[in-house]
């Protein structure tokens, strides 16, 4: 079920997404020290979670102040998976990740809000979850955290544990959500999702059940970004409330998809990569306390430039290099 | 086809409409008339499920008064808005998609290119977002939406205000089109007592959220009570 598009081709979508792949690949051939990689696991760690955040700011109009919620539940399902239940690590990932989607069915009634109303009411169930998490100590182990429980396995002699191959399995997982981000948008169901963020009165009157369409959307991010809290717990291999559930996984998404564009599938992908990277190897050198403060300027700043982020700029550059060229 | 038994809404302490009960037989082109505030765009979105009555509204035989706004839609009515509401950053044929498959419950891009040639639109089909049309390509838009989702009954709130006396008859005609082409039964909300005169063969008219008069624009207009509520003044 495809939808016309007059905007963009699937073979250009496509040919973007395997030149994300291609580049993800390149520090792994040139081989990046370990810090440096570490660095880039980070951040598509974050990549993933800025897209699925995007995927319900972008289809749907949905703006979520609580993703840390789903990310810190996804945390915490997998390690308590794989510790508790000995299920192995690369399934209890994708559960972890349905676990997140079910903790957001508790937030099926803030869908009838929308704008402000919406995001204060998620904002302050993220807040629900990291009090649970504290204080369920014989289930969490409360404030002191987790910390023994597997982290990434081997895989047919690939050791995913390594930093190499858990930054190969993170870009691998970013590149299938975005893939799956594509196929949404471009169906008519994604088609519709755009056109409820816009006006929601007007697609319910053609038939459109919104609140539907918008759970599947709550839901399918709610499991990406407990997708990705899951990964990240495999690789760091401690948890704790305040890191797990930290608002710093609810802001940092939102920044990374905006200043990147989150109206695009690549915009907050390179927009988490951009803004990690500023953070660990600019922001923190210049101001090694309270560094994010460098962040929104940077924001504040692409926002100005260009309102829809460093896809709309990038995008002018081309055009202007390619007018350019043209001229000459 | 369209039955309403006592029909009430109220808004707070405001009786937006009272007791309101007629029906429309398939086929019909009528006129829902009335000044300002009289309730006709209420009904309208009590018809359409937009804002929930007191009362009984049938359509087809069914009882749709607790039906939610879409599945009213996927039963066959359609509406159109006094400002029309496109989805904005949809192209022209995107908007039409989205009603037809979720309306209709099926995608026929043969149907859509009927629906944008019958409503001049072709040209426009693809080339920018909806938010960068006309007024009147809108409300052609307006329009071409509501039949994308294959309507048995649709609803036109003042689609002809706004436009000089030659689109108008050029847009009175193109109704009489559609009513043929596609089978309809059109409830119209129109100010004008010509235009209803020539476009409709019924007419109900409202005031202060009441029914006042139901018949033939003939006998409707020559009414004293209507033509007081509705032009101020017993003779006129």
């Amino acid at each position: 079920m495809s939808a016309p598009s007059a905007s963009s081709s699937p073979l250009r979508t496509l040919g973007l997404i395997a030149g994300l792949v291609v580049l993800g690949l390149v520090p792994l051939f040139m081989g990046a020290g370990n810090y440096f990689l570490g660095l880039l696991i980070s951040a598509l760690i974050l990549s993933g979670l800025a897209l699925s955040w995007a995927l319900l700011g972008n289809l749907g109009g949905m703006v979520s102040f609580g993703h840390a919620a789903f990310f810190g539940v996804g945390s915490y399902a997998s390690a308590l998976f794989a510790a508790k239940l000995g299920v192995p690590v690369l399934a209890a990932i994708p559960l972890a990740g349905l676990i997140a989607a079910a903790s957001a069915l508790a937030m099926l009634p803030a869908l009838r809000l929308s704008g402000p109303y919406f995001a204060l009411a998620i904002l302050a169930y993220s807040q629900i979850f990291r009090i649970l998490a504290t204080e369920a100590t014989w289930l969490t182990g409360g404030a002191a955290g987790l910390q023994r429980y597997p982290g990434l396995p081997n895989v047919f002699g690939l050791n995913l544990a390594d930093r190499a191959g858990a930054y190969g399995l993170v870009l691998l997982v970013v590149a299938l959500v975005a893939v799956v981000y594509v196929l949404i948008r471009r169906s008519h169901v994604g088609t519709a999702l755009r056109a409820i963020a816009e006006s929601e009165d007007a697609t319910r009157v053609v038939g459109v059940n919104s609140f539907v369409l918008k759970t599947w959307m709550l839901l399918l991010s709610a499991f990406i970004a407990g997708v990705f809290g899951a990964l990240n717990a495999h690789i760091i291999g401690f948890l704790e409330p305040d890191y797990a559930f930290s608002g710093i996984w609810s802001v940092m998404p939102i920044i990374a998809a905006v200043f990147g564009g989150y109206r695009t599938v690549l915009g907050p992908v390179f927009g988490a990569i951009v803004i990690y990277l500023f953070d660990q190897l600019v922001a923190k050198s210049l101001i090694p306390v309270g560094h994010q403060i460098l962040l929104g300027i940077l924001l504040a700043a692409m926002v100005l430039v260009a309102p829809n982020g460093m896809s709309e700029l990038v995008g002018r550059l081309f055009r202007r290099s390619g007018g350019r060229h043209a001229a000459a | 086809m369209l039955r309403l038994e006592d029909v009430s809404v109220r808004f707070g302490g405001l009786i937006a409409l009272s007791g309101i009960s007629f029906s429309i037989q398939k086929g019909e082109i009528l006129g829902l008339v009335g000044p300002n505030g009289a309730g006709k765009t209420t009904l309208f979105n009590c018809i359409s499920g937009l804002v929930r009555a007191r009362g009984r509204i049938s359509f087809e035989e069914r009882e749709i008064t607790a039906l939610p706004l879409h599945k009213r839609a996927r039963a066959g009515i359609g509406r159109t808005f006094q400002i029309p509401q496109p989805m904005h950053h949809l192209t022209v044929r995107e908007n039409l998609t989205v009603a037809q498959v979720f309306g209709a419950g099926r995608s026929d891009p043969a149907r859509i290119a009927e629906i944008l040639d019958v409503m001049e639109l072709s040209g426009k089909a693809d080339a920018d977002a909806a938010s960068a049309l006309a007024l009147q390509e809108l409300k052609r838009l307006e329009i071409a939406k509501a039949l994308a989702t294959e309507p048995k009954l649709l609803l036109l709130d003042e689609v002809l205000a706004g436009l000089e006396s030659q689109a108008k008859r050029a847009f009175m005609l193109k109704l009489r089109e559609l009513h043929k082409l596609f089978g309809l039964t059109i409830v119209i909300v129109e100010h004008d007592i010509e235009t209803i005169s020539n476009l409709c063969s019924r007419a109900v008219v409202l005031n202060f959220g009441q029914l006042i008069a139901d018949g033939t624009p003939e006998a409707v207009f020559r009414d004293p009570q209507v033509m007081k509520s509705y032009t101020g003044a017993a003779d006129a």
